[in-house]
């Protein structure tokens, strides 16, 4: 039993967190061809959201924040506050150290993406991998959760602005279901012109915030008023609440919105024409309507 | 840990009964709107956010709106918060409408803040003019002996050799709360006491830093400035040295105080002098909620009642002192036993089994700690026990009444006494109670009564 | 009317039977015959509410005193009994008559009993009351169920078999920790006071009243005292008010001067001499498992000068006004004393005198305990060994999860009105949809222009001019105050709410029954047996009559609120309109194979 006293007295850092320490995971859409169209500069956009970040880690000691790139074909960590240390010799005065430090790694970041694209013209602005950075997020939250039983609150923002891709359906509900069951709230704030559905029924089904602002130029605001609010304040304060929620659903056939399909008895896939046979499960002739 | 009774005083009490014109003065400081905002409620924080690009007032009852009926108390006290502390100025207009905003210093600090980030309070002095500065371990180590010195001293002034600066004034100041003295007796640890010894690091630096704040007057030092500098040392970064010549007098004068403390630690070079930070200092402005850290454990008790400490700490020999007998003493380890007697005395002192219980099992070895129970069963059993043994005896102040003049009298003078829970004993055969006293006159009064 | 009637009797399968010699015992809610010979296996228990009815023979000296307890009108079956004499069935009689009356009153309350009872003969008791619990719980259920199952739709078995899941789960809903008081003071009871007139305005809720109740058991048993009979309720808390304004005031002359001249006044300003009497016992009847919540933002005590709303000023003790002065920690520790207490009844908030009686009944039953205070105890300790967890012996901990579920049907509708947003944002996107006419190369490159641009610029300041911060803040509080004002005080409240309340009534209804009938439909198909053709048959016939009911609800409604509804509308009828052509086309198949093959079934 021989241990050392240097071992023996070193104290153990405090895990000890009051109400409001929050674990904050943002997606960052980082979809070029949404921000060559959108309405507000992606420099503008990134000045806010790095603001905001700053006033998150700012508020408590204890609050982490984490960013996630969601790109077009790839997505990727880009800033963890808990393992950049806050150094202040990298702070050169002119811009806090954590925004230089995701700045690069959002650089790098964008150029690996681009690499992988294939040179296809697509004829819209496409969608990014939003199912993609809702997966990375839920699996760094599951990882916390797991580290003992006085983790942070943790809850993730959408900053999105590409379109949906019906495509990622399936993937992307399976990850609200996910973070429902897990608690974790999904915070939506669309920077499109249009609604997005999925952001919509995830906000919903996880008892999050939708929002789309109006005012881009305000976007700190927004983010400051209505998404800076911890869980344990949201108790007590009443937040914007959408006029409605889009609940439609993609066929697993042909990945299109619909409004009225047909509904495996057994496995629950949606498909929008009459099947003799599942194609997820094999099961012969479904017959159900949903509206 | 035990619960903290003798904390009845937040830090942030204290700042928030500054007189307003030294308050605001504060603020023009960044790091105390870092540190005070940090402090803030959770609903209170996100007000300020809220409110950070706002320049006008914003009504009361615009906020009310976003409260939802549960919330009403919480949003009141986040207010109420903000309003003592002056970071929300109050207003009202001529239709009496209450406005609220946000304090312009306070809002063009933070707003900096967020955009370029922290600024350090001072420049560290750069390597080439100082030298033999102590690594980080080193630093952290001489901050942790100076400390317990100080806790050493603290609590048994008598018997240690003078090893810090502090006046003999300030160190009663201190211990003011924790050791009570009677005549011609040596000072004796009160149960708080017993308590703040079982306190972590931090939460004991907080309850010693309130003292020597509220007694700053008396020695000429303006409160304000004092929280100022300590929270602005906070923000220096451990183990960088920074030049001495930087401070004012009077936080010259401080920093030697806090030297002695563990705070920082002075060094001297050719020319120059400087002080460098240590971790007990940078942790300040963290450790403003009252949150406790847990330290790791050290202490093996064994089912025979013998106790090994692996600690060459002093101020743990003089804990483990106070209920245990101490046989022996290696560099580090200090090995004794739970007596009946070192209990005994322990129990004299006002400490009770279940806080030594609790101090064994919190600062459990973590090779024991894993195991349930960390501290075998039938010693914990046993302390319990001779705790008991002591209470056998209760003495309480009483009166006997007898010579009733009938049997329904008495039964009636009986269940009176039992309605108030003051029966004590009775004796129906002879017609004879004991009451406690308190309840005598209510009894007097009701035997006199007429039926 | 007595508890129990025990006689001797004969037990008759039929009159002209000889019966069985036995005694007969009458509860309230049933009758038990126990023959003489117990190895007889005519031993009966049966509960009156299995009996619909009683007839009696004619009182002639010489006929045999008969009773006929009737099982089912239509059946005739039923149990006879004949009685040594006349006056023993004439008893028995009016016992039977009374405890039918009562249970027919009963399910009156609940049509669904009988209708349980009818098609599910050999149901287990339990499950019953179970699905009899369910229906008075769940209007909406009672009145599918009322729709379908007692009109012939479906049968009783297809309607439950739908909803095992209800009948499950229903057993371990129930909670573990009781619900305490707000922990809020009720001297936050501030009066409001509009400046102009004297007056001076007292908001009392029917919880701050059971508070009162709770907390001032003077006041609770004076309201028993006077209400209604001394003085009305509105007079009585007027009384009561003043009292409060005047301690408020902390205006201790003038309270004794009121008091002297008016008795039930001074009850209000007096010390509580009940409350005294009971501090005694209280303490030692603390729960300590009852739920409180306080946290950080609740902390009060590092508030100095703040939060206090009556004592804040130091207090002139004049003593031949003692007994009129309340001091704040007096106040507080009722409270505390009170909210430790728990919410001792759990009756609806709505009438006064009904909390006031519940309230006192609980003291009576809690005096009642007093005595046998080993009971409490034990009970006491009873709980609070199953709410302490021994940790060595818990399961590992979960981690915390909610359970996937779809919360409120009527969420629904919220959908249908995001679908029309939808559409409606579609077109106006449509218009400038703006085709990103940029190459990949282009784009990246520009992305990554502008984080080289924050790079070198840093990020602007300030962030947002203050004229936009306060235009959003201000946008966002509109909004939320406007969600307030649109769907009431409710935030869960939806599109529907901003309907008619007949509208929405009548539009709920139909839609529940569309999904019922529409489930059960398709779950019909494949149709195999006769028995599904019929059931499909016979919910196709329910639908249709449903199809117009829909037109009316669209057409009735004002022009204003003519698009929503019919929104809502649309999307039951496409169902609808899809069932229908199911049913045509499986219909023509059928009587094509049936064509060629004349003996086939149906």
């Amino acid at each position: 039993m021989a241990i050392g006293r240097s071992a023996v007295m070193a104290p153990v850092p405090s895990k000890l967190y009051s109400d409001d320490v929050s674990l904050l995971m943002v997606l960052l859409d980082t979809n070029p061809f949404f921000w060559s169209t959108a309405s507000i500069p992606f420099s503008k956009f990134l000045s806010h959201v790095l603001a905001f970040l700053n006033s998150i880690l700012l508020i408590n000691q204890f609050n982490q924040v984490v960013v996630i790139a969601t790109g077009c074909n790839s997505c990727n960590f880009i800033f963890d506050s808990s393992s950049v240390p806050a150094n202040p010799n990298l702070e050169n005065g002119r811009m806090p150290a954590l925004c230089s430090n995701l700045l690069q790694k959002l650089e790098e970041f964008v150029t690996g993406d681009e690499k992988l694209s294939k040179e296809v013209l697509a004829a819209g602005i496409g969608s990014s991998l939003l199912s993609g950075s809702l997966s990375m997020a839920l699996c760094y939250i599951q990882r916390v959760f797991r580290t003992g039983p006085l983790h942070p609150q943790p809850r993730i923002l959408c900053l999105q602005g590409s379109p949906d891709g019906p495509e990622q359906y399936v993937a992307v509900m399976n990850a609200i279901f996910s973070a429902q069951r897990s608690m974790v709230p999904i915070d939506s704030c669309v920077l499109g012109a249009q609604h997005s559905a999925f952001l919509q029924q995830a906000s919903y089904i996880t008892g999050g915030v939708y929002l789309k602002p109006q005012q881009l130029d305000g976007l700190f605001q927004y983010l400051s008023t209505v998404f800076a609010t911890d869980l344990h304040s949201r108790r007590f304060l009443q937040l914007p609440k959408p006029a409605g929620v889009d609940f439609r659903a993609s066929c697993f056939c042909h990945k299109n919105t619909i409004d009225m399909g047909y509904i495996c008895s057994v496995c629950l896939s949606i498909f929008c024409k009459h099947h003799k046979k599942c194609s997820t499960c094999g099961r012969k002739r479904q017959s159900s309507l949903e509206g | 840990m035990p619960q903290v009774k003798i904390i009845a005083k937040n830090f942030m009490d204290m700042v928030a009964s500054l007189p307003a014109m030294k308050l605001d003065a504060l603020y023009h400081n960044t790091f105390i709107c870092e540190a005070i905002l940090r402090s803030l409620p959770p609903l209170a924080k996100k007000y300020v956010l809220q409110m950070l690009y706002i320049d006008v007032p914003v009504t009361a009852k615009a906020m009310e709106e976003w409260v939802l009926a549960d919330g009403f108390s919480k949003h009141r006290v986040a207010i109420d918060r903000l309003i003592q502390l002056r970071v929300f100025t109050e207003t009202s207009d001529r239709k009496k409408e209450t406005s609220y905003r946000l304090n312009p210093t306070f809002q063009t600090n933070l707003q900096k803040h967020l955009i370029y980030g922290g600024v350090l309070p001072r420049e560290p002095m750069p390597s080439n003019i100082t030298v033999r500065l102590p690594s980080l371990d080193d630093l952290e180590a001489y901050a942790l002996v100076q400390w317990e010195c100080f806790l050493l001293q603290l609590i048994n002034s008598t018997q240690t050799e003078k090893l810090t600066n502090f006046s003999s004034s300030l160190m009663k100041v201190f211990q003011r709360g924790l050791l009570t003295q009677r005549e011609k007796e040596a000072p004796r640890l009160t149960e708080s006491g017993f308590q703040f010894l079982l306190m972590d690091t931090n939460a004991q630096l907080w309850y010693i830093m309130r003292e020597y704040i509220s007694n700053s007057e008396e020695r000429g030092v303006d409160p304000a400035d004092l929280i100022s500098f300590l929270l602005e040392l906070s923000f220096h970064v451990t183990g960088e040295a920074y030049n001495i010549n930087t401070l004012t007098e009077f936080q010259r004068n401080t920093i030697k105080d806090l030297a002695d403390l563990g705070l920082v630690k002075l060094q001297q070079g050719r020319k120059e002098s400087w002080f460098i930070p240590t971790k007990l200092a940078t942790n300040l402005s963290m450790s403003l909620s009252d949150t406790s850290s847990r330290k790791q454990g050290f202490v093996v008790v064994e089912t025979n009642f013998r106790l090994y400490a692996y600690s060459s700490s002093k101020l743990h020999c003089e804990i483990l002192r106070l209920f245990s007998r101490v046989e022996y003493q290696l560099p580090n380890l200090i090995v004794g036993a739970i007596t009946k007697e070192s209990l005994y005395n322990a129990f004299e002192n006002g400490i009770t089994a279940e806080q030594i219980i609790s101090f064994l099992q919190q600062n459990a070895h973590p090779r024991v700690a894993e195991r349930t129970p960390s501290v075998p069963e039938n010693v914990t059993d046993q302390i319990r026990l001779w705790e008991t043994d002591l209470n056998r005896v209760e003495m309480m102040p009483s009166h006997l009444y007898d010579e009733f003049p009938s049997r329904d009298v008495f039964d009636a003078a009986c269940d009176y006494a039992r309605e108030y829970g003051g029966l004590l004993w009775e004796d129906s055969k002879k017609m004879r109670l004991v009451v406690k006293a308190e309840i005598h006159l209510h009894m007097r009064e009701y035997l006199r009564r007429p039926k | 009317m007595p508890g129990e009637v025990v006689k001797r009797a004969r037990y008759k399968t039929s009159v002209k039977d000889s019966g069985v010699a036995g005694v007969l015992k009458m509860t309230e809610d049933k009758f038990v015959f126990m023959p003489n010979d117990p190895t007889s296996s005519a031993r009966l228990d049966v509960e009156f509410r299995f009996i619909k009815g009683h007839k009696f023979s004619k009182g002639g000296s010489n006929k045999p005193a008969l009773l006929n307890l009737t099982q089912d009108s239509e059946k005739g079956g039923g149990y006879i009994f004949e009685f040594e004499n006349h006056p023993d069935r004439e008893v028995c009689r009016e016992f039977v008559g009374k405890a039918l009356a009562k249970f027919s009153e009963a399910s009156k309350a609940g049509s669904e009993q009988s209708a349980v009872k009818l098609f599910d003969e050999q149901l287990s008791t339990i499950e019953m009351e179970r699905r009899i619990k369910l229906l008075r719980e769940d209007s909406e259920l009672q009145k599918l169920h009322k729709q379908f199952v007692l009109s012939g739709v479906l049968t009783e078995a297809e309607f439950w078999a739908t909803r095992k899941k209800l009948l499950d789960g229903n057993t371990s809903r129930t909670s573990k920790q009781r619900v305490g008081f707000k922990s809020a003071m009720i001297s936050d009871l501030k009066p409001l006071t509009d400046g102009r007139t004297n007056r001076v305005t007292f908001n009392l809720t029917p919880e701050i009243i059971h508070q009162i109740f709770a907390e001032k058991p003077a006041v609770h048993q004076a309201f028993l005292n006077f209400v209604p009979n001394k003085m009305t309720e509105k007079d009585f808390w007027n009384k009561y008010c003043r009292a409060e304004y005047l301690h408020c005031t902390r205006n201790t002359v003038a309270a004794a001067a009121e008091a002297a001249e008016d008795e039930e006044l001074a009850v209000f300003l007096k010390h509580d001499d009940i409350l005294a009497s009971e501090a005694r016992r209280k303490i030692r009847r603390v729960d300590p498992t009852l739920d409180m919540e306080a946290d950080q933002g609740d902390d009060y005590m590092h508030l100095p000068d703040h939060g206090i709303f009556r004592d804040g000023s130091k207090e002139i003790i004049d003593p031949q006004y003692e007994q009129y002065r309340r001091t704040l920690s007096q106040d507080l520790n009722r409270h505390a004393a009170v909210v430790l207490e728990g919410r001792p009844i759990d009756v609806e908030l709505e009438d006064t005198r009904t909390v006031a009686e519940a309230l006192a009944k609980s003291k009576r039953v809690e005096a009642a305990n007093e005595k046998s205070d080993g009971s409490v105890t034990q009970e006491r300790l009873e709980r609070i060994s199953r709410m302490t967890e021994i940790e060595d012996l818990q399961a590992p901990r979960d981690l915390p999860f909610a359970a996937l579920c779809i919360k409120d049907p009527r969420d629904y509708f919220d959908s249908q009105q995001a679908n029309a947003l939808k559409t409606l944002g579609d077109t106006l996107a449509g218009s400038k949809q703006i085709k990103c006419s940029l190459s990949t190369q282009e784009a990246y490159g520009s992305l990554r222009g502008f984080i080289s641009e924050i790079k070198s610029v840093g990020l602007s300041d300030p962030i947002v001019k203050p004229d936009i911060a306060l235009k959003v803040l201000n946008g966002l509080t509109q909004n939320i105050s406007s969600t307030k004002f649109h769907l009431g005080k409710n935030p869960q409240e939806s599109v529907l709410d901003r309907l008619p309340i007949i509208t929405k009534e009548e539009l709920l209804h139909h839609w529940t029954s569309i999904q019922e009938l529409l489930r059960h439909f398709w779950s019909s198909y494949p149709i195999t047996t006769t028995y599904l053709y019929a059931k499909a048959s016979r919910l196709k016939d329910a639908m249709s009559q449903i199809y117009p009911k829909l037109q009316e609800i669209k057409e009735s409604v004002q022009s204003d609120f003519r698009h929503q509804v019919s929104l809502l509308v649309q999307p039951m009828l496409q169902a609808l309109d899809a069932a229908f052509a199911h049913y045509d086309a499986d219909q023509q198949k059928r009587s094509a194979r049936s064509g060629e093959r004349p003996n086939g079934f149906v």
